[in-house]
């Protein structure tokens, strides 16, 4: 693994163009700003009541305070001053016009994989679509000597694999363009890969390891296998319910959270159905990560209500707070509420998640399919021990088939809610 | 982009927290659940909603008849299908099976604590009346003998739920909620609220939404299998009372359905007339409803 990382480094210094890579004729949406969409850039580049890419959007971080930076066009304050070759850099290897590093909150080893082609279109669409806003960057509040930003010229040495998508000959077109998009532009692997103790995604690529898109956890959240194989990734999805949620954000049995969501309500709703087909396409490929029970997930039977009225003290908890919406046989409404019974968010081993959202509650992207965005309320007022109880009888009835939760776990969780939270 | 936002950073902080390799987390005291303050109060005295917990009732003779009772409040149509005449239970109003604010809550509602004035029926009535009352016009159906196996299990559910408060203490949340009875509907615009807001959930026709087994998740809110005219519901200003503070659910993030909060009292006021004054039952006993007079504005006969 790290060999492969170091051979990436040295050998691949130029940028090759894939012909995957070329952008489809987006329905109607200008090129450049469908990619823009792709790559979500408005998420991190926009203030809450900010102008749209001027930065200024406050990431906490243990070691201080960043913010985003102003990629307007704006000649002073923005990025109107750089030329095609100056953004590249900055997109694609982190490094901004005067030189300096990026700090890699920017997904740079992902957006490394982006074609020459669509480089150029973002470049013409930042430059010529958006508005120049002036607003001057602010500064990182990072103490020194972390402030440096020389150490990120070493952290990049090492872990960035610089160089375009190079499209997977043993695959066809399809694939590789959902690959492109999934390694590349949606920089999936930033929150779905996990990370070794030095920052960097274990894996850019399913050539580096079955880590990649594996899951991974942080702050509170755990993000979900992605793999088409994996029994708590996608092995129970079908092309068309990957289609589906990223369209929409809910599935028939599922529904977007948290983050995703957002990706969701920002990026990929937009994305046309080609793309989205060839992400599905690709991601149903993935096979189950190394020691992970594989697919196939089996089919999901209509649950039956548990017949007695107290199962358990969770069982009680449950008819209590979340049957009104989930219902009693654990089934959720298609497209409104989700299912608890045979969703593997629920089953995931790891059920980071799952205590988050019975804690902190969430709310489903609000897409072109949504426009009303329901929500889960927050179960703040629970105690730690009503809550392992509760979530330890979701992920065991109805054939579901996860472990118990601690009381420990659930006062860990609740103790990341409204952390990372920056207030700008 | 509203709320969504803080969340987004979250998933871009963790490269962050990452950073350092460790998550530095203090341990925050455990939240304390609302601790009953009833005992204490007087009997006049605003009384702290604190429904008590299913988890806790104990596996004995009252605590299988308490939960029959729920079972009965939250499965009517289904378990009394004599007795019900559309296809609501309890808790497609009283939500929650009685434990929401705002809902109607059945916390407070011990046989204890009744006999209570009825205005509509022109002297006082039980428990039991009261809930045959809801049988005959909210479920369109027959009321449910008093000494039933049926009506004790509900009363018994009713007085769990409302043990340890003083018999006429008033319960925060209790009833409905308010409205602001001088405004005027405007059907026309409820009918556009009630596709933007409701119908993702009752149906562009207020048929209700039914599961593959073909039981109701969503209850019809007009039509033969609605409540009839007879009852609270139809009532233009108690339907906007009730839609301000409980409709819809899943809109917010408060525990514990969401509900609420989308609409001004104007809306809710306009939404209500139109959803209330479609075809809906008859009540047979309509004419003899406040004989003593007090009939309110929005009365429906
Ligand atoms: C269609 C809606 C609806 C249904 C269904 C319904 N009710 Fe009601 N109920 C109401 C309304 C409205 C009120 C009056 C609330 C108010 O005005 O504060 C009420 C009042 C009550 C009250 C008196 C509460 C108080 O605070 O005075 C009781 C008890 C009651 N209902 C029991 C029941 C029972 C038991 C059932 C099921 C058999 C039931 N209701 C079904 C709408 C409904
Ligand atoms: C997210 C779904 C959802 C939406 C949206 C929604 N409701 Fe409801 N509504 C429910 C559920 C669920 C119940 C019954 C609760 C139960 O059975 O546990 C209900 C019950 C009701 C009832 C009492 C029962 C009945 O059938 O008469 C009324 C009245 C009502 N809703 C009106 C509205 C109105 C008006 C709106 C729009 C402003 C609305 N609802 C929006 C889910 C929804």
């Amino acid at each position: 693994m790290a060999k492969t990382h170091w051979l990436y480094a040295f050998l691949v210094l130029a940028a090759t163009t894939a012909r995957a890579a070329e952008a489809p004729a987006a329905g109607g949406m200008e090129r450049g700003a469908y990619l823009a969409r792709a790559g979500d850039c408005i998420a991190c580049h926009t203030a809450p009541g900010g102008a749209d890419f001027a930065g200024g959007l406050a990431f906490d971080t243990p070691v201080g305070r960043i913010y985003s930076t102003n990629i307007t066009p704006d000649r002073e304050t923005g990025i109107g001053a750089y030329t095609l070759e100056d953004f590249a850099r900055a997109v694609r290897q982190g490094v901004a016009k005067d030189g300096h590093h990026l700090y890699p909150a920017m997904p740079y080893p992902s957006y490394a994989k982006v074609s020459d082609a669509d480089i150029k279109a973002l470049y013409a669409y930042f430059h010529d679509n958006v508005a120049p806003v002036k607003q001057a960057n602010r500064p990182s509040a990072i103490p020194m000597p972390l402030g440096f930003r020389f150490p990120l010229a070493v952290w990049d040495a090492l872990f960035l694999k610089e160089g375009a998508y190079r499209p997977d000959p043993a695959h066809d077109a399809r694939w590789n363009r959902g690959a492109y998009l999934v390694e590349g532009l949606g920089h999936c692997g930033a929150c779905h890969t996990p990370r070794a103790v030095t920052l960097q995604e274990k894996a850019l690529s399913d050539r580096d390891g079955s880590t990649y898109l594996s899951g991974s956890k942080f702050d509170g959240w755990f993000a979900k296998s992605l793999r088409g194989n994996d029994r708590d990734g996608l092995g129970g999805w079908s092309e068309g319910d990957i289609v589906t949620f990223l369209k929409t954000g809910t599935t028939d049995r599922t529904a977007a959270f948290a983050g995703m969501a957002e990706v969701v309500q920002h990026s990929s709703q937009f994305l046309t159905d080609d793309d989205l087909e060839a992400i599905a396409h690709y991601l149903k490929s993935l096979r189950a990560r190394q020691g992970a029970p594989e697919a196939p997930a089996r089919t999901i039977q209509a649950a039956a209500a548990p017949a007695e009225d107290h199962p358990s003290r969770g069982g009680a908890a449950y008819s209590q707070y979340c049957v009104t919406c989930h219902r009693a046989d654990g089934g959720g409404v298609p497209r409104i509420f989700p299912a608890l019974a045979g969703n593997d968010v629920v089953e995931t081993a790891d059920a980071t998640s799952l205590i988050h959202i019975v804690l902190g509650g969430g709310r489903i992207a609000h897409t072109m399919a949504h426009p009303m965005p329901f929500a889960m309320p927050e179960f703040t007022k629970m105690d730690n021990r009503e809550v392992a109880e509760v979530v330890s009888f979701i992920r065991t009835a109805w054939g579901n088939d996860a472990g118990p939760v601690t009381v420990d776990q659930v006062a860990k969780v609740r103790a990341t809610l409204g952390k990372a939270e920056a207030k700008p | 982009m509203t709320s969504a936002l803080p969340q987004m950073k979250k998933v871009r902080i963790m490269r962050q927290t990452l950073l350092t390799g460790f998550l530095v987390l203090g341990l925050m005291p455990p939240a304390v659940a609302g601790s009953p303050v009833q005992d204490s109060q007087p009997p006049s005295l605003l009384v702290k909603f604190a429904p008590p917990k299913l988890a806790d009732i104990p596996d004995d003779a009252n605590g299988k008849q308490v939960l029959y009772g729920r079972r009965l409040v939250m499965e009517t149509a289904r378990l009394l299908p004599d007795n019900v005449g559309d296809v609501l239970n309890c808790t497609s109003c009283h939500l929650g099976g009685g434990m929401v604010a705002g809902a109607s809550p059945f916390v407070g509602q011990a046989a204890a604590s009744y006999p209570r004035n009825n205005a509509r029926a022109g002297h006082t009535v039980t428990l039991e009346q009261r809930i045959n009352g809801c049988f005959q016009r909210s479920m369109n159906g027959k009321p449910l003998p008093e000494d039933s196996a049926e009506m004790k299990a509900m009363i018994a559910y009713f007085n769990w739920l409302s043990a340890g408060l003083p018999p006429h203490a008033k319960v925060e949340g209790a009833g409905i909620g308010k409205i602001d009875k001088s405004l005027m509907p405007d059907p026309a615009h409820g009918k556009q609220i009630y596709g933007a807001k409701c119908a993702a959930c009752h149906g562009t026709d207020g048929n209700g939404l039914k599961d593959a087994k073909g039981n109701y998740v969503f209850p019809p809110l007009w039509g033969d299998k609605s409540f009839n005219v007879g009852a609270g519901m139809a009532r233009t200003y108690t339907a906007a009372a009730f839609v301000k503070h409980n409709m819809p659910i899943a809109w917010g993030l408060n525990a514990p359905l969401g509900q609420g909060g989308a609409l001004s009292d104007q809306d809710a006021v306009d939404v209500a007339e139109y959803f209330s004054h479609q075809p809906r039952p008859d009540f047979a006993g309509k004419a003899k409803d406040w004989p003593n007079g007090g009939k309110p504005k929005d009365a429906r006969y």
